[in-house]
């Protein structure tokens, strides 16, 4: 049977198979994001801490997990960890591995948002009383959020297309179940593809989405 | 954890060499397609900016769907797909070392020609009109004038590319091309070490990837100076 006969007859088949995986997909990028947005203000802040000891340890934090590849940190996660007696499922291990890698990169993220606004705000809110940490959450990060929207968006794309690795540490999301079923039919043409579209209908509205936020915040400065 | 050190201290002697060995074929693939990728970045860039909207067009779309895949999803296309779709062809050339640079490669032209696009937009066509006024050659113009300013805006997005790409030659190994990564897997799960293994493996990558990443800050903190 020739490609586009196969699509025809098997075609819809396929794309229900896949879209099975689409849930496990959302969850774990959803998971991983939610993961990164709160650990990457912790790293953040401690970059930014005044001990110097403090700062030293986030920047080692973020050099490492941006110079190493995220795969490879997944497997010391899911792996290496039950050596040192922590045995993470699939989906653990996914989430923490992609939120870790994501912190990093966020934390960057508001790190340049914070920075970007402008001192006297801190300054005026710690002379009303404020402690730093109700000045950082009341004053400057509610400032900050229009600069960091698009990275932050753009950084949600990327942890979902990285969701595509973790069928390595054995989620099943639609990546590994395209691989089953291309063991299960020796179909690869036509199923990688329709993986392909399914992560395209996701990826392509959500940049889209990013480079409006960008245009409405150039407008807006 | 405490038993790390003793674990290196007995294995390393064995996996260092071998690691060592597969980080050659990982930078090969890096390099090879990142040479790639600056080719089919130029080609898109200029047919984005092209005046047929026909190939403006396809190329937004190129970009557009190269970049929204994943990369590994985007490696089991142009892996697995092609033979299947002609099988009249003859595909034993097409090993998986082909098919891991010709998916990096396209992942990066994507990725390069928003970036060349940007590089060329940004030169004013009175740059080079004031320049050739001033009595310099066209070449002359290009490298004092046009150049410098392109590669102010082009070199370093290049740069962190560059990075990115290293590091994504990781999910070579998942469609089977025996580079760092895979070999990794082989000695970790051989010798029943993943955290030391997994753990030194990532050291490599970093002492790969740190260097670029210095240059890159190097690279913006030189070029910035007249901004």
């Amino acid at each position: 049977m020739g490609f586009w006969q196969i699509l025809e007859v098997r075609g819809w088949y396929f794309l229900t198979t896949l879209l099975g995986g689409l849930p496990a997909t959302v969850l774990v990028a959803l998971g991983a994001i939610a993961f990164a947005l709160v650990f990457g203000l912790v790293i953040a802040l401690l970059r930014m801490s005044s001990w110097r000891l403090v700062r030293v340890l986030a920047i080692v934090y973020v050099e490492f997990f941006r110079g190493t590849p995220a795969l490879v940190q997944l497997f010391v996660i899911y792996f290496g960890f039950p050596d040192v007696g922590f045995q993470p499922s699939p989906f653990q291990a996914a989430i923490i591995g992609l939120g870790l890698n994501g912190s990093a990169y966020l934390s960057e993220i508001y790190r340049a948002g914070i920075e970007s606004i402008h001192r006297g705000q801190m300054e005026a809110a710690l002379s009303l009383g404020m402690t730093p940490l109700r000045a950082m959450r009341y004053i400057v990060l509610p400032q900050a959020i229009r600069t960091m929207l698009p990275p932050i968006t753009n950084l949600s794309i990327i942890l979902l297309k990285d969701t595509a690795i973790v069928f390595a540490v054995g989620v099943v999301e639609v990546m590994a179940l395209a691989r089953n079923l291309v063991t299960e039919t020796l179909q690869s043409a036509a199923i990688y593809l329709i993986a392909g579209v399914i992560y395209l209908c996701i990826t392509i509205p959500m940049s889209r989405l990013a480079a409006r936020l960008e245009r409405q915040r150039q407008a807006w400065q | 954890m405490l038993e790390l050190p003793a674990i290196y201290a007995e294995n390393i002697h064995r996996w260092l060499p071998e690691l060592l060995y597969y980080s050659i074929t990982t930078l090969k693939i890096a390099a090879v397609s990142f040479l790639l990728s600056v080719a089919i970045g130029m080609v898109f860039a200029l047919l984005r900016i092209s005046k047929v909207r026909l190939l403006r067009a396809f190329a937004v779309g190129y970009i557009e769907v190269a970049r929204g895949l994943p990369i590994v999803v985007l490696l089991y296309i142009v892996y697995f797909v092609p033979p299947q779709l002609f099988p009249e062809l003859d595909w034993r050339w097409f090993d998986d070392f082909t098919g891991a640079v010709v998916g990096l490669g396209l992942h990066g032209g994507a990725i390069l020609a928003e970036v060349f696009r940007s590089g060329i937009e940004a030169l004013h066509k009175g740059q080079r009109e004031a320049a050739v006024s001033l009595g310099m050659t066209p070449a002359q113009s290009m490298a004092y004038i046009l150049m410098p300013q392109a590669a102010r805006i082009v070199l370093p997005p290049a740069g962190n590319y560059a990075i990115g790409l290293l590091k994504d030659t990781s999910l070579c190994s998942l469609i089977g091309v025996n580079e760092l990564m895979n070999d990794a897997k082989s000695i970790a799960f051989a010798d029943y070490q993943p955290m030391a293994v997994f753990v030194l493996v990532a050291a490599i990558y970093f002492a790969m990837s740190y260097p670029l990443s210095l240059a890159v800050r190097y690279m913006e903190g030189r070029l910035n100076v007249s901004r």
